[in-house]
């Protein structure tokens, strides 16, 4: 891609944060005003282990370019063990996409704690900018033909 | 060789036990190279057991895969044992079903073999092609193979038949076993997995160009979750309507989620029987993808599947130390 055209691209990321970090600490970052770029779409998850690795591929199917998963720090989870859980999957999710040919970085995962907000915004604009780079999803994506 | 008269002698003593309910093992099929399974719920049953390097099957997907009814009232549950004929990595899948809590290990009579390495089907068919008489194959302890075709006898290379998995297979003796038919092999250093080779190499772009190639011949027939002997959920995530987790389109979409979902859910339990390549009719290579994840497990996370029945399983468990380069 040319740099004209990765300005131009704006990419589509979803985000899933989980309930009690990450997503608090998104709307810290709201409520203190920090400005942070609009692409990405966030669902809250309960847990970052909630996340179904299907979920990552359903999203990458019907029009996301990128994931973001966030999740507490470890050792913070509300539950003890999801964050950890969550690690596990998503590094070997990461490798088999990598066998596949798919960009790995297309999934990303992070911790940001409540009291972030700052550092939220900052993770944000760093994925909104790597995903920029990579460029529009286009290996498998839902064809919609109605 | 494996002593056909000692494991139809054991066969019969375990299928005359009266907490056994049958044992299954391998039988000649009804044409060419195919090898059927039997199933033997008495001991005359047994008569015709067989083994030899064309027992490529997986058996131990019969006894997971078997319905169990509803009881009708005052009815007591068939508690009896399964009796079962398996080779090191069909143990290893037993290991691993035991390990999730789909059979107990008191369910059981396992018959093991230790096993040299088996024939692919598709490439014995692909070297005698229209094959309908049943053949005899036999093994000698120089690495070939004779076979005794319509009269003439053949002497083949192992390397030229022999399943691209088992070259590389690091336990050809069972894990778990009741009875032991046969001596222990000795394993010594294991080449890697062919097919992982030439894919590290290949930059990004022609990875995906190659998958997509075998995608889009995908026909989404499930053969391969069928045949596997892990995949063995009551209600699997791609029969299911609500949520539609994959749509029913047969397109390049749908069976590349399909691929990395069957994939991803065999990380950390695929114990490269080879199953699923095997009965692929549009031979996509699957295991390619099995053993890379199956090589990453074991770097990131020194799990190796199948080997300990107490063990907990891979994405049940975490280590607070696991690797996180990736997490920003």
């Amino acid at each position: 891609m040319t740099q004209e055209q990765i300005e131009e691209f704006e990419p589509n990321i979803i985000g899933f944060l989980c309930n009690w970090c990450s997503y608090a600490g998104a709307d810290l970052a709201g409520t203190s005003r920090v400005q942070y770029p609009p692409n990405i779409k966030i669902i809250k998850v309960m847990c970052s282990g909630r996340v179904n690795p299907m979920f990552v591929i359903n999203a990458l199917q019907q029009g996301a370019d990128g994931v973001l998963i966030s999740g507490c720090h470890p050792g913070d989870c509300h539950y003890q063990s999801g964050n950890y859980l969550a690690r596990r999957r998503m590094g070997v999710m990461r490798s088999l996409l990598e066998q596949m040919g798919i960009e790995p970085d297309r999934v990303k995962m992070t911790w940001v704690s409540a009291a972030e907000g700052r550092k939220f915004a900052q993770v944000i604009e760093e994925v909104t900018a790597e995903i920029k780079k990579l460029g529009p999803m286009k290996q498998f994506r839902r064809e919609q033909k109605w | 060789m494996v002593d056909k008269e000692l494991l139809v002698k054991t066969a019969k003593k375990i299928v005359s036990r009266e907490d056994v309910k049958y044992v299954v093992g391998y039988k000649q099929g009804t044409y060419g190279f195919v090898i059927s399974p039997s199933f033997a719920y008495t001991p005359e049953d047994v008569d015709n057991f067989i083994y030899n390097p064309l027992c490529k099957k997986n058996l131990t997907v019969y006894p997971i895969l078997e319905e169990k009814l509803p009881l009708r009232r005052e009815e007591e549950e068939d508690k009896r044992k399964i009796g079962i004929v398996v080779k090191g990595c069909d143990s290893r899948a037993l290991v691993q079903i035991i390990q999730e809590k789909g059979l107990t290990r008191e369910d059981l009579v396992i018959i093991g073999i230790p096993c040299k390495g088996v024939i692919d089907l598709k490439k014995i068919e692909k070297r005698f092609p229209n094959q309908t008489e049943a053949v005899n194959v036999v093994e000698t302890d120089n690495a070939e193979y004779i076979l005794n075709i319509s009269g003439a006898v053949q002497h083949i290379p192992k390397e030229e038949l022999l399943s691209e998995v088992c070259k590389s297979c690091e336990y050809p003796n069972p894990t778990i076993y009741d009875f032991l038919i046969g001596e222990k092999i000795e394993v010594g250093e294991v080449p890697e997995y062919s097919g992982l080779k030439n894919l590290d190499e290949t930059p990004l772009e022609d990875r995906w160009a190659y998958w997509e190639k075998h995608f889009q011949n995908c026909i989404r027939c499930y053969a391969c979750r069928e045949a596997c002997p892990l995949c063995y959920c009551k209600t699997c995530m791609a029969d299911m309507l609500e949520p539609q987790w994959i749509r029913r389109s047969v397109n390049l979409s749908e069976n590349t989620a399909w691929n990395i979902m069957r994939a991803f859910h065999l990380a950390g339990r695929c114990i490269s029987c080879g199953e699923c390549e095997s009965v692929c009719p549009v031979n996509i290579p699957l295991m390619e993808l099995n053993k890379k994840l199956e090589k990453d497990v074991k770097e990131m996370f020194k799990y190796n599947a199948g080997l300990d029945t107490k063990e907990k399983t891979l994405f049940g468990t975490f280590n607070p130390d696991d690797p996180e380069e990736f997490i920003m």
